[in-house]
């Protein structure tokens, strides 16, 4: 709000993090039938790119770059963190189920 | 209560007031959109893990077509550039330029619709070709194919797309209205309505969307009580607030998108 | 903006916009609290009907009848669900906290009242919904306030898994998104609306136990919401999230794949943080009373703070102990076994310096101090049994268990429980501008910690014994005749302690009109919430905000006119 007119001037930043979103979601496509890596390896590279775009429009779109460092902290790490865990606990089991073979 | 309003706009606008200062340096209604985002990204992390969960245990099909992914591109694109048009509207509310603000909400909500009625077409698409939930209305004809195979066979995979999908779809239109009510006020209620109601008559009864689209009445009670409580002029504080919300539908379709999609195309 | 806020600027008036969908916290706070009075009260009532029930199975009961196996079900999940969520959830937190964190942090009201009073309507209607349960075609569900599917999922595995099972899920969804609201709301209040000099470690304890409480309420209940939103599919579209291939009385189930496991992951990552939103109230009020009535300062403020912290932060990793028996990982179950265990850490911390507050003060024995006391008491003798369950191989005798049951009554339900009577004896003065009677206070916590612990210690040697939870007849299994006195014991004791609750609530109302006139700051308090008149006006200070110059606990200070120093006072010198 208050800093409004320090960013009116690099409104040409948003045009270029659009373009790179719309250039990732591209490079997705194009991934996607490429089949360059397998299936483990894909899910890797495509969650990285969505991580990255994510990024992108959280930092940019949201504003979150420009917000106090420590709001940016609490929320990003809060969040974060709550999936982190998750995926260190969800993801054993699963596999697990898989080699009991359970239907 | 109107104390703790205009003080907190003092607080908003950082003017020496009576406060300490707030700890995340911005105005209340931004912290709490905020905070409401966390929660949120955690009801979406919570279904995409379970579609993870899920999917790793389970031999998982991949059966969409070019055109479904042509029509996923281009609806990820829609909404990509609806973020670029609401950053627009917040710059223009943030130089008090109502007429521009208004336009770049309304060029953010026709990207909105629009992804939602590409999405709604791919769904009658995938439905009439068999990908269906059991207690899905069924359609005149039954299909045969491959997608009636894979609704029988892995359940999984129809229940996690509709599942993801129909709680994003959800949250766009929810998005789309919260824009509407700050654009244009109890002037967006009529549309609404009428929306509403045209869309309940036109779409057929054995398609899921005659049914969802009581969504938009549930949207137009919480949007008039909402209007009714607080009658007010929304002002650039409240376009960036409804920005952040609209981004973050944007933000988890860039998850759903090539979980969803990329991960379950078929190569021929 | 000037509008809406010049019609706002004075109290409202007329009984609607005053009493029933009335903006102001105060008011918000103390129709949360009475929710919850009701909400207890209907609770209370199941329990004693499943404690009659244990041990006179023929028994034909008032209001439900004769009780069958699958009714006993009913009774054990609607009193585990109405007390978690509308009682141990909704009285400290929405009760409380509302009336009391925005006065103690010195603010007019919460930072959105509208969405506060929108938070409370919507609690409401999810307390409705659940009750309509009770009435619907084949009753209340079955499952238990945990839900496991695939019992949950199929209307067809029990008379209470219809309708009954979709108004339970139903009502914890819109129960969800109530305590979102509330918890973002008290967030953003903390951090934005703290008075002049209402530094965070200048906050009382209880602002801080209720803001780590909304921080785990506002990233667990997202989760349960979409673990609800998959079984509400599994249910009514025919979804197989959480139901593998199932025979029902020889029909299978047209499900298949599902994990039942994924709900248990889902429910207990939310499960676990509410353990704590129940009881970091309790701990916030406890360390505020025993620092106020022992006139000392609280013995370490900033290691209490950080203990919170840790609990809430280690509170989010360790969901896994109530699975060890589920065939989750092994490997899991060690890592979660080990990440329980040090939950234990800031837990002891906090006792200790409770204790340490308590050491060498002059305290002064009135009822809100007494329930502190028992508070910690129950904390403790609760908290002992955890590292027993904590450990997977102890967890698989003691599984499902009586000793389970024993356990989280004593730390989660009566502790919690407690910390909600200390602080209603303690903020009644302020909230009603009345006294409560200091006798029958007393005669309610002696009945009351007694009955307690009459109830719940013995159902530890129960469940070492091998007495299964959940099982609504013992009586005539023969191998378990023996604990049957032990049982009976429990039945009396629990409706000598029930029948004593009625002492509490008739002093709450008569106090309510009859008590003496309390004085604006009878307890001798420091904190902001005794510096206002009493009761509290519309915008809490009268027009101005106060400034606050001194710690949260400043008693005996060296040097000083009083014995305790008010917040709000002028700077001293030999004040920090």
């Amino acid at each position: 709000m208050h800093d409004a007119t320090a960013h009116d001037d690099s409104k040409g930043q948003y045009f270029w993090v659009w373009g790179a979103l719309l250039a990732l979601t591209a490079v997705e496509v194009v991934l996607g039938y490429k089949q360059i890596f397998s299936p483990v390896r894909m899910l890797e590279v495509l969650l990285v790119l969505s991580i990255i775009k994510s990024a992108l429009i959280i930092g940019y779109f949201m504003h979150l770059k420009f917000e106090k460092a420590l709001m940016r902290w609490m929320l990003v790490f809060s969040v974060t963190a709550c999936f982190v865990i998750m995926y260190f606990f969800f993801f054993p089991d699963a596999g697990r189920i898989l080699r009991l073979g359970v239907q | 209560m109107a104390d703790a309003t205009l003080q907190h706009d003092a607080v908003g606008h950082g003017l020496p007031g009576a406060y300490e200062a707030p700890l995340f340096g911005a105005y209340s209604k931004k912290v709490g959109m905020w905070l409401f985002l966390a929660s949120d990204s955690l009801t979406f992390g919570a279904l995409l893990f379970a579609f993870c969960y899920v999917r790793i245990y389970t031999a998982w099909p991949t059966p969409f077509h070019v055109q479904s992914i042509i029509n996923s591109t281009i609806m990820t694109g829609c909404l990509l550039s609806s973020s670029l048009t609401m950053v627009m509207a917040v710059f223009a509310a943030q130089r008090s330029d109502r007429t521009w603000t208004r336009y770049w909400l309304l060029a953010t909500m026709a990207f909105g619709t629009a992804f939602i009625v590409l999405h709604g077409m791919e769904w009658s698409k995938l439905i009439g070709e068999g990908l269906t939930l059991p207690l899905f209305p069924k359609p005149a004809h039954a299909a045969v194919g491959e997608m009636v195979d894979i609704s029988k066979n892995t359940p999984q995979f129809p229940a996690t797309f509709f599942g993801l999908t129909a709680m994003h779809m959800l949250h766009v239109t929810i998005g789309v209205i919260y824009l509407g009510v700050i654009a244009f006020r109890k002037w967006f209620l009529p549309v609404l309505g009428v929306l509403w109601i045209v869309g309940y008559l036109l779409i057929p009864s054995d398609n899921v969307f005659h049914w969802g689209i009581h969504a938009l009445g549930l949207g137009l009670i919480v949007a008039a009580v909402i209007l009714f409580l607080k009658p007010k002029d929304y002002d650039a504080q409240d376009v960036e607030v409804s920005g952040l919300y609209w981004h973050f539908v944007d933000l988890v379709w860039m998850f759903i998108f090539p979980l969803v999609y990329l991960l379950s195309t078929k190569i021929t | 903006m000037a509008t809406p806020a010049t019609v706002h600027a004075h109290a409202p008036q007329g009984f609607i916009r005053k009493y029933i969908f009335s903006l102001d916290h105060k008011v918000i706070g103390i129709q949360y609290f009475f929710l919850a009075l009701t909400a207890v009260f209907v609770g209370m009532f199941l329990s004693l009907l499943m404690r009659i029930h244990m041990i006179w199975p023929a028994a034909v009961l008032p209001l439900v009848g004769e009780i069958k196996p699958e009714t006993y079900l009913s009774l054990l999940t609607m009193h585990g669900t109405i007390m978690v969520f509308f009682v141990l959830t909704t009285a400290p937190q929405g009760g409380f906290g509302n009336y009391f964190l925005p006065i103690q942090i010195g603010a007019p009201d919460m930072a959105f009242p509208v969405l506060n009073m929108l938070s409370f309507w919507t609690t409401f209607v999810g307390f409705i919904v659940i009750l309509a349960a009770f009435f619907v075609t084949g009753g209340a569900p079955l499952h238990g306030w945990t839900g496991y599917p695939p019992l949950s999922a199929l209307s067809s595995a029990g008379p209470g898994e219809q309708l009954g099972a979709d108004l339970w899920i139903t009502s914890i969804a819109i129960f969800c998104v109530a305590s979102l609201m509330g918890a973002l709301n008290f967030i953003t209040t903390t951090l934005d609306l703290r008075a002049k000099g209402m530094t965070m470690m200048r906050m009382p304890l209880t602002v801080w136990s209720w803001f780590i409480t909304a921080i785990l309420g506002l990233l667990a209940f997202g989760v349960l919401l979409s673990a609800g939103i998959l079984l509400l599919m599994d249910r009514n579209l025919g979804t197989s999230f959480y139901v593998p291939l199932v025979v029902v009385n020889g029909v299978v189930m047209g499900h298949k794949g599902g994990s039942p496991l994924l709900w248990q992951h889902l429910f207990w990552f939310f499960g676990h943080p509410e353990v704590y939103i129940a009881i970091l109230p309790g701990m916030g009020v406890a360390s505020q009373i025993l620092s106020t009535f022992s006139r000392k300062p609280i013995f370490g403020y900033r290691a209490m703070v950080y203990a919170m912290l840790s609990i809430g932060f280690f509170g989010f990793m360790v969901w896994g102990h109530h699975m060890f028996m589920s065939g989750m990982s092994p490997y899991s179950a060690f890592a979660f076994s080990l990440l329980t265990m040090c939950i234990g850490v800031p837990s002891a911390i906090k006792t200790f310096n409770w204790l340490g507050t308590m050491y060498k003060g002059r305290l002064r024995f009135h009822t809100p101090m007494l329930y502190a006391i028992g508070f910690v008491s129950l904390f403790v003798s609760g908290g002992l049994s955890g590292p027993f369950l904590a450990q997977p191989i102890l967890d698989i005798q003691l599984h499902d268990t009586y000793f389970v049951v024993g356990h989280f009554h004593l730390i989660m339900g009566v502790a919690a429980i407690f910390g909600i009577f200390a602080a209603t004896y303690f903020w009644f003065p302020k909230m009603f501008g009345r006294m409560m009677n200091e006798t029958w206070g007393r005669v309610h916590f002696f009945i009351t910690l007694a009955g307690t612990y009459a109830i719940f210690m013995p159902m530890h040697y129960l469940g070492m014994a091998g007495q299964t939870r959940r099982y609504s007849q013992f009586t005539e299994v023969a191998y378990q005749q023996k604990l049957l006195p032990l049982q009976t014991f429990m039945t009396y004791a629990a409706i000598i302690t029930i029948a004593a609750q009625f002492i509490f609530v008739i002093n709450l109302f008569w106090s309510m009109f009859k008590g003496p006139k309390a004085s604006d700051n009878p307890w001798e308090c420091t904190t902001l919430e005794w510096t206002t008149a009493t009761p509290p006006p519309h915008d809490n200070f009268g027009g101005v905000t106060p400034v606050v110059n001194h710690g949260p606990y400043e008693y005996g200070v060296p040097g000083a006119a009083k014995d305790y120093v008010m917040q709000t006072d002028p700077p001293t010198g030999s004040a920090h």
